[in-house]
C-alpha cells in the first residue's frame, strides 16, 4: 500500500520544478526496512567478515613474507603487495571477474554449502576484496611485529622452541595489541568499500538503494538512508573494537588508558591525557 | 598447596639435576665471530665441567657477552665449535666439515641450555606462571598438570608463590629475574647461562637475584655466568675467566684471581670495579 502510494507522491513531484521530499520513503527505510534492505544489510556484513578474514589471514603471510630470510618468498610477498596497493580495486574486482570469466581462464561458478547458494559475482568480489585487503594489512602486521621486542623472539628461542613456534606463540600474540587498532579501522574501510561491489552486479547495501532510487526516482531519501544505515553499521563496529581494545589491554600498564574513547574514535579526535598515560 | 612449601631447593623442584651425558658439560674450542668485518670473538675456548660455576668477567666490548650468546647459538660462529653435553650446537658433522643445522634441530638442542638475560625477556602476554610453563607444554611435551605442578614448586622455590598469577609488569625487576630464572630451570637444562643477570636492576634488588643463583650453584647446577658481581664470583665461582677484546687474557680460582691476578688488564680492572 505504502509503495502504491509513494509512487504516486513520486510520480506528481516529478512534473514539479521543485523536488517534492518523499520523508516517508526516508523512514520507511530506517525504521521498517524491507526484505530487500535487510537482505543488503546482511550480505554487506557477511562479505566484510569473510573478505576482512582473508584479508588478515593473508596479511600475515604477506607480514611473515617480506621478512622472510628466503629471497623468492620475499620477492613474492613484495610483488603481491605491490601489484594490490597500486592499482585500484574497481579494476582489479572487474578483472578477477569480467577478465577471468570471459578469458575462460575460471568463470566463477556457484558455489553451494548446504543450504547456501553462493553466486560467482559474490565471490569473486570477496576474492578481490580479500586479496586487496591482505596488500594492506600486511604492513600492519609487519609494524605489529616490529613493534614487539627482539628480546621476546629470543627468549622464546634460547627455551627451544622453533621460529615458528615462537612466533605463533610468543611475538604474534604481542603483535596483535598492535595491529588491533589499525585493523578495526581496516574493517570500518572494509563495511563501507563493500558497495563497490555493485560493478558487479551484487545487490549489497549500497546497490539496494541505488535500485531503490531507480525505482522510485527518490535519489535523495534512499542515499541519505543508506548513509543512515553505514554510520548504523560503523558505530556498531567502532563500539565493538572499543570493547576488544579495552580486554586486550588488560594485564598492561595504563590499561584504562588504552585506547582513544568511543566519542573521541567517532569523531576523529584523540584522546590526549590518555595517551600520555602510555 | 606451595604456600608452606619452606624448601628452597631448585633442582628438587625440577626433579633433581639432570643427567649428563658428557664429563665436560660445556666444551667451546676456538670459536671466531665476526660482525661485519669487525671480529669480535678471537679464538675463544673453554671447558665446564659437570657442577662448575664459572664467571666471566671482562670490559664492555671485550666479547663477553657475545661468547655466552655463542654457546646457545643465538649468535652464530664463523669458526670453532661448541659441545653442550656431548653434543654440536648449531653445527653437524658431515664428513669431517661442520655444516649449518637445521633451526628445527638447533631448537632442539637449546632445550639443554637455560638461559637468563640482564633484560629478563619475560613473556607480558603471560602470567608468572605461565612464563614458566610455556615451554616444557610447548616444547618438551609435558602435560599441562604436570607443568603447572612443577611451576608452582619453582615459584614458591625463589620466593614468589604469591605472585603466580600476576603479569610481568605488576612484578619489579628482582621479582621478574627471579621468574626469568624459574623458566630456565623448568627446561631441566644442563647448563644455565647467565648475561649480565643483575646489570639492569637496581640496587636494592641485585640480592635477592644473586642468593636464588647462589642456592643454585651450592645445589650442583653447571653455570656460566658473565657478570660483574665479583663479591659472587669470590663466593660460588669455582672459576674466574677475564675477558679483553675477544680474547680470554686469564682466568683461574677466585683466591688467585682476585688475590694476585697475573695480567696487567686485569690487574687495572679490577682496580676499576672492586
Amino acid at each position: 500500500m505504502l509503495v502504491v502510494l509513494a509512487l504516486t507522491v513520486a510520480g506528481c513531484s516529478s512534473t514539479k520544478s521543485t523536488y517534492h521530499y518523499q520523508w516517508n520513503l526516508f523512514f520507511q527505510s530506517i525504521f521498517s526496512p524491507d526484505g530487500q534492505i535487510l537482505g543488503g544489510l546482511w550480505l554487506t556484513v557477511i562479505i566484510s567478515i569473510i573478505a576482512q578474514v582473508i584479508g588478515v589471514i593473508l596479511g600475515v603471510f604477506a607480514a611473515l613474507g617480506k621478512m622472510s630470510k628466503v629471497l623468492p618468498i620475499r620477492w613474492f610477498a613484495n610483488i603481491y603487495i605491490w601489484f594490490f596497493r597500486g592499482t585500484p580495486l574497481v579494476v582489479q574486482l572487474m578483472f578477477f571477474f569480467f577478465g577471468l570469466s570471459v578469458a575462460k581462464i575460471y568463470t566463477w561458478p556457484d558455489l553451494t554449502l548446504g543450504p547456501l547458494t553462493i553466486d560467482g559475482p559474490i565471490q569473486a568480489g570477496i576474492f578481490a576484496l580479500g586479496l586487496n585487503e591482505g596488500a594492506y594489512m600486511a604492513e600492519i602486521v609487519r609494524a605489529g611485529i616490529l613493534a614487539v621486542d627482539p628480546g621476546q623472539m629470543e627468549a622464546a628461542r634460547a627455551l627451544g622452541m622453533t621460529p615458528g613456534k615462537a612466533m605463533r606463540r610468543i611475538v604474534l600474540p604481542q603483535a596483535a595489541r598492535v595491529i588491533i587498532p589499525p585493523l578495526g579501522n581496516e574493517f570500518n574501510n572494509m563495511l563501507k568499500t563493500t558497495s563497490l561491489l555493485f560493478v558487479l552486479s551484487v545487490v549489497e547495501l549500497y546497490e539496494t538503494f541505488n535500485i531503490k532510487q531507480g525505482q522510485f526516482f527518490a535519489p535523495f531519501e534512499f542515499f541519505l538512508a543508506a548513509a543512515v544505515w553505514y554510520l548504523l553499521l560503523t558505530t556498531i563496529w567502532g563500539v565493538i573494537q572499543s570493547w576488544i581494545e579495552r580486554r586486550l589491554a588488560r594485564g598492561t600498564p595504563g590499561a584504562q588508558a588504552a585506547g582513544p574513547s568511543l566519542t573521541a574514535r567517532l569523531i576523529g579526535l584523540r584522546n590526549n591525557s590518555g595517551n600520555q598515560a602510555r | 598447596m606451595n604456600d608452606g612449601d619452606q624448601s628452597t631447593n631448585l633442582l628438587e623442584a625440577i626433579g633433581g639435576a639432570p643427567p649428563a651425558e658428557s664429563a665436560n658439560i660445556v666444551e667451546v674450542t676456538d670459536i671466531h665471530k665476526f660482525f661485519g668485518h669487525n671480529e669480535v670473538l678471537k679464538g675463544v675456548s673453554m671447558t665446564v665441567k659437570q657442577r662448575e660455576v664459572v664467571v666471566v668477567c671482562g670490559p664492555s666490548g671485550s666479547g663477553k657477552t657475545t661468547f655466552i650468546r655463542c654457546v646457545n647459538h643465538l649468535e652464530k660462529i664463523q669458526s670453532g665449535s661448541v659441545k653442550v653435553n656431548g653434543h654440536l650446537i648449531g653445527y653437524r658433522e658431515e664428513n669431517g666439515k661442520l655444516v649449518s643445522d637445521k633451526e628445527r634441530n638447533i631448537a632442539h638442542q637449546r632445550r639443554e641450555i637455560g638461559m637468563v638475560f640482564q633484560r629478563f625477556n619475560l613473556f607480558p602476554h603471560k602470567t608468572a606462571l605461565g612464563n614458566i610453563i610455556e615451554a616444557p607444554i610447548q616444547v618438551r611435551g609435558t602435560s599441562e598438570d604436570e607443568a603447572i605442578e612443577m611451576g608452582r614448586k619453582l615459584l614458591a622455590r625463589v620466593g614468589l608463590a604469591h605472585k603466580e598469577d600476576a603479569y610481568p609488569a605488576q612484578l619489579s625487576g628482582g621479582q621478574q629475574q627471579r621468574v626469568a630464572i624459574a623458566r630456565a630451570l623448568a627446561m631441566r637444562p644442563a647448563v644455565m647461562l647467565f648475561d649480565e643477570p643483575t646489570s639492569a636492576l637496581d640496587p636494592e634488588m641485585i640480592g635477592e637475584v644473586l642468593e636464588v643463583m647462589k642456592e643454585l650453584a651450592r645445589e650442583g647446577m653447571t653455570m656460566i655466568v658473565v657478570s660483574h658481581e665479583m663479591g659472587f664470583a669470590r663466593e660460588v665461582a669455582d672459576r674466574v675467566v677475564m675477558m679483553d677484546e675477544g680474547l680470554i687474557i686469564e682466568e683461574g680460582t677466585p683466591e688467585v684471581f682476585f688475590t694476585n691476578p697475573q695480567q696487567e688488564r686485569t690487574k687495572s680492572f679490577l682496580s676499576k670495579i672492586l
